[in-house]
């Protein structure tokens, strides 16, 4: 508590040197935004959920990574599973789609975008859109889509910042962006590091081992006469991380040493036509690769562990956007993508597995009248390795007034089948000889089995063996932004999304040495459903608060209906006894916490001195099971909920240098079991000089 | 309460019995039993092979007549009824000893099965292909979780027993640890290993051979 009052205090000195500043104490409505609709629109007239955070914020809040700032978002949170990914809308991360400049990064691990790979240093902004978008985006954006923008080309501006912090964290970072007559360019660089830590004590095994990460960027845009503009980006992405782990075996503890190696590239040339803010029309190529590469080698023994994935993304598409007139806008376009993925992990790493899809979309805005505004969008996708898909989505806003508006969107949003739930090809020789077929490969592996004599017996589900389908969601969000004044802002959404043919394994067929044997099916439904609440508030020239809430509630439908029908029991803690569950004793999905919320201080004078505290807030989330029925609904199956409090402040010298300090989880929030992610309290010094 | 509803309607057939037939003075001792039993071992840690724990692969016979373990040296006769081993449970019939018995797992509350249902199928022991209660996780009476290492009973699975002697018996497992408490999840791997493979369960056993458990 004491920090706490020393950091208000800090805060308070900070606001009272601070002098009336330039700086506007209205709030922003005017932010354009393009993610929401693929073209761009200022973020006062789109009727659907979509926020921006932007550079300033992100440096204020002494942010390095993507995780960081999501973290700090209202209604999303970060999960630490196959590194840091992200929920929206108590959607997982892998029904989210994550964008840098428009085009969809790859590089997921049993579905998880690790965020962490992204650095922040070099983005402008970024946009948040919730709900399903899949009629623009396809695949993956279920429960919302992150689109990373970072060309900052044209701002004629170049930067270095140096930052040091706890557990050796050094982040280095430089961007360069310049204007030559019709020239933009942009680049910038950026490696980052930790020494890891350990947050039990004595112990042999880091809980973070040491990793190191640089990313790379370049861009160039050529403006060719009038109507014509061409350019290409590129960027590249490392991280090489340590590995060692320590397995106890007949009491003796044996070390395997190793490291993780993962490298990601991208990128995307265009060539775009512009006719009188008429017609514009845009061709992109976009090529990315991830590679992964896992060794570890035991000390004196042959063999070790060694894992490589090699994933390849190619893809051209057209968009053009053509404003009919004032009052109707017309957005189409098409494209063909192709996958391939080479992996030890389905088969030998030479064995190629390839998906090709082709797909068109078109949406429709159409002013009714001064106050009302309807949007529709379509979107198919034709997939080669499963079912195709068809993803619609309507949109309406109505402002009765300039100070409110209301919105309604309803989606579907689609998550086609991933390389692991097609081609997987794993036998576990140690535990249980288990083996776990993907649904394009498990018929003729059965077959093989069956002829070797090895299947004992199938059972009813592998009858029903058959292609993937996607996995496939409604979303409705429903909200209302009311503007109070010109410094007051309050928002709610009301959102619900309904899963159906989501993927899950199931056991197919036994083996006669007793391992079972796994496939994926179209099985599962689920619910999400909640409010989300913000309010912005400026005071004065020099203060502004922000704060959000969001309300959520998830389940599985198929569990809703087993306790319906009294098919689902839970265990006594005290007398071990079982009873009938309850709707209310069932704690739905894992990982999601039923309240979170945020309050955010920031101060800031005219001469760039400025202070933030950010209070975060994560009520009790459900871990994992265990009193044998599989589900959340005892007491100590949750986690802890608990605050987090960041704080940092910004001392700019002059115009060239600029000093930033901050501690985040100030009050040294650690959870070993269930927080491995979080190291307690960090404090950093950062430097940045602008030239 | 149950021990109370047991006296009283052994008080309400004391006063039925006295009323039909008054001449004689009847012995009426209550059929239903019910106990709850707690550190039966089930081939407890001894050391480990290869890295993987073992026994000394001895099973535990239990009766419910008598309410205690049955030496060994009982186990090809009718004197027990259910013996454990590790996870797997038999019971004596089938290949697993000379007796009648089988089992099925009954899925609801250990109070909700109030008589054997009509339509039920005893299934009998195969070992070691199949047991009477299936011994695989998630298929009969317990789960293993790989993340964990521990073993938990299913809530809302009641083992329906036919003994050796062809009565009826309703079981309950309530934990697999030693002192009926399951280590934390993150208790050490010797821990968990240490205290498992201890039996606490809760039974009715009906010793007037028909079906009903009230």
């Amino acid at each position: 508590m004491r920090v706490f009052f020393q950091t208000l205090f800090l805060l308070m000195t900070t606001v009272s040197f601070a002098q009336r500043g330039t700086d506007s104490s209205k709030i922003n409505l005017d932010e354009v935004v393009v993610t929401a609709t693929r073209t761009p629109r200022s973020m006062g007239n789109i009727a659907i959920p979509v926020s921006v955070v932007s550079s300033k914020t992100l440096y204020q809040s002494g942010s390095l990574r993507l995780n960081d700032i999501l973290a700090e978002q209202t209604g999303i949170q970060v999960i630490d599973n196959f590194g840091k990914g992200i929920q929206v809308q108590g959607l997982s991360s892998e029904y989210t789609l994550i964008l840098i400049d428009g085009e969809p990064l790859i590089g997921r691990t049993a579905g998880v975008l690790d965020l962490s790979k992204i650095t922040v240093k070099n983005i402008r902004k970024i946009e948040i859109v919730k709900g399903p978008s899949s009629s623009l985006y396809g695949s993956e954006a279920m429960g919302g889509v992150i689109n990373i923008i970072t060309d900052r080309a044209g701002q004629n501006k170049t930067d270095l910042g140096l930052r040091y912090g706890r557990f050796n964290t050094v982040d280095g970072n430089l961007n360069f962006s310049k204007r030559i007559n019709k020239t933009d360019l942009a680049a910038s660089l950026n490696y980052n590091q930790s020494k890891g830590y350990s947050l039990k004590p004595n112990a042999v095994q880091k809980t973070v081992e040491p990793f190191r990460r640089s990313t790379q960027n370049l861009s160039i845009h050529q403006q060719l006469g009038k109507q014509w503009k061409a350019g290409a980006s590129f960027r590249a992405n490392t991280s090489h991380i340590d590995n060692t782990i320590f397995v106890q075996n007949l009491g003796t503890t044996i070390a395997s040493k190793g490291f993780e190696k993962n490298e990601e590239y991208n990128l995307t040339p265009y060539l775009q036509f512009n006719k009188e803010q008429k017609i514009k029309s845009i061709l992109r190529g976009y090529i990315t690769g991830f590679n992964a590469l896992q060794q570890l080698n035991v000390k004196n023994a042959t063999g070790g562990y060694d894992d490589r994935f090699r994933q390849l993304f190619a893809r051209v598409e057209n968009q053009t956007d053509w404003q009919m007139n004032a009052h109707a806008a017309f957005t189409a376009g098409a494209g063909i993508v192709r996958e391939t993925v080479r992996s030890n992990r389905y088969d030998t790493a030479s064995t190629l597995r390839t998906n090709t899809i082709a797909y068109f979309f078109a949406q429709h805005e159409q002013k009714i009248s001064s106050k009302l505004t309807w949007i529709g969008g379509l979107r198919f996708d034709a997939n080669q390795a499963y079912a195709s898909v068809w993803s619609p989505k309507i949109a309406f806003q109505y402002k009765p007034s300039d100070k409110v508006k209301l919105n309604v969107s309803y989606g579907r949003g689609f998550k086609a089948p991933d390389f692991r739930q097609l081609y997987l090809n794993f036998t576990n020789v140690a535990a249980g000889a288990y083996s776990v077929f993907g649904s394009e490969v498990a018929v003729s592996e059965l077959k093989r089995l069956s002829t070797a004599q090895l299947l004992d017996q199938t059972t009813a589900l592998a009858g029903n063996l058959s292609a993937l389908k996607p996995e496939v969601s409604g979303g409705l969000n429903a909200g209302i932004v009311y503007n109070l004044d010109a410094s007051s802002q309050f928002t709610a959404n009301i959102f619900r999304n309904d899963l159906k043919n989501m993927i899950v394994t199931d056991v197919i067929a036994f083996k006669k040495n007793g391992g079972q044997i796994y496939s994926y099916f179209n099985l599962k439904r689920a619910l999400t459903r909640g409010i989300e609440l913000g309010a912005q508030q400026k005071i004065g020239q020099l203060i502004q608060l922000n704060t959000g809430y969001q309300y959520l509630y998830t389940a599985d439908k198929d569990v809703l209906q087993s306790i319906k029908n009294g098919e689902v029991f839970q265990r006594s803690l005290t007398s071990g006894q079982a009873y009938r569950m309850n709707r209310s004793d069932y704690g739905g999905l894992p990982n999601r916490s039923r309240h979170t919320a945020n309050l955010k201080f920031n101060a800031e004078n005219a001469k760039g001195y400025f202070s933030t505290i950010r209070i975060i807030y994560r009520s009790r989330w459900g871990t994992s099971d265990l009193d044998g029925n599989g589900l959340i609904n005892r007491a100590d199956e949750y986690a802890r909920g608990h605050v987090q409090v960041n704080t940092s402040i910004g001392l700019p010298l002059n115009s060239h240098w600029k000093f930033m300090a901050g501690i985040d989880n100030l009050f040294n929030y650690k959870d070993i079991q269930f927080l491995p992610g979080n190291p307690g309290r960090r404090a950093y010094l950062d430097i940045q000089f602008i030239f | 309460m149950r021990i109370s509803r047991i006296i009283g309607s052994a008080m309400l057939a004391l006063v039925v019995f006295q009323a039909c037939e008054k001449n004689e003075a009847p012995v009426v001792v209550p059929t239903l039993t019910e106990k709850t039993v707690s550190g039966i071992p089930a081939d407890t840690i001894v050391g480990l092979v290869n890295g993987q724990p073992v026994g000394a692969g001895k099973y535990t016979f239990f009766s419910f007549e008598t309410n205690a373990v049955v030496p060994s040296t009982d186990s090809n006769s009718v004197k027990w009824d259910v013996a454990v081993r590790g996870t797997t449970i038999i019971t004596n019939g089938g290949n697993s000893g000379p007796g009648v018995g089988g089992a099925f797992v009954y899925v609801g509350t250990f109070d909700d099965l109030k008589t054997v249902p009509k339509d039920s199928v005893f299934r009998q022991d195969n070992a070691p292909t199949s047991y009477a209660v299936p011994n695989t996780s998630n298929r009969g009476w317990y789960v293993y979780s790989p993340v964990s290492m521990l073993i938990t009973p299913i809530p809302g699975r009641v083992l329906v027993f036919k003994t050796a002697k062809g009565k009826y018996a309703k079981v309950e497992i309530l934990n697999y640890y030693k002192g009926g408490v399951t280590p934390s999840a993150t208790a050490t791997d010797a821990e968990k290993l240490k205290n498992q493979r201890y039996y606490s369960f809760r039974f009715a056993y009906q010793a007037d051979g028909t079906v009903n458990f009230k």
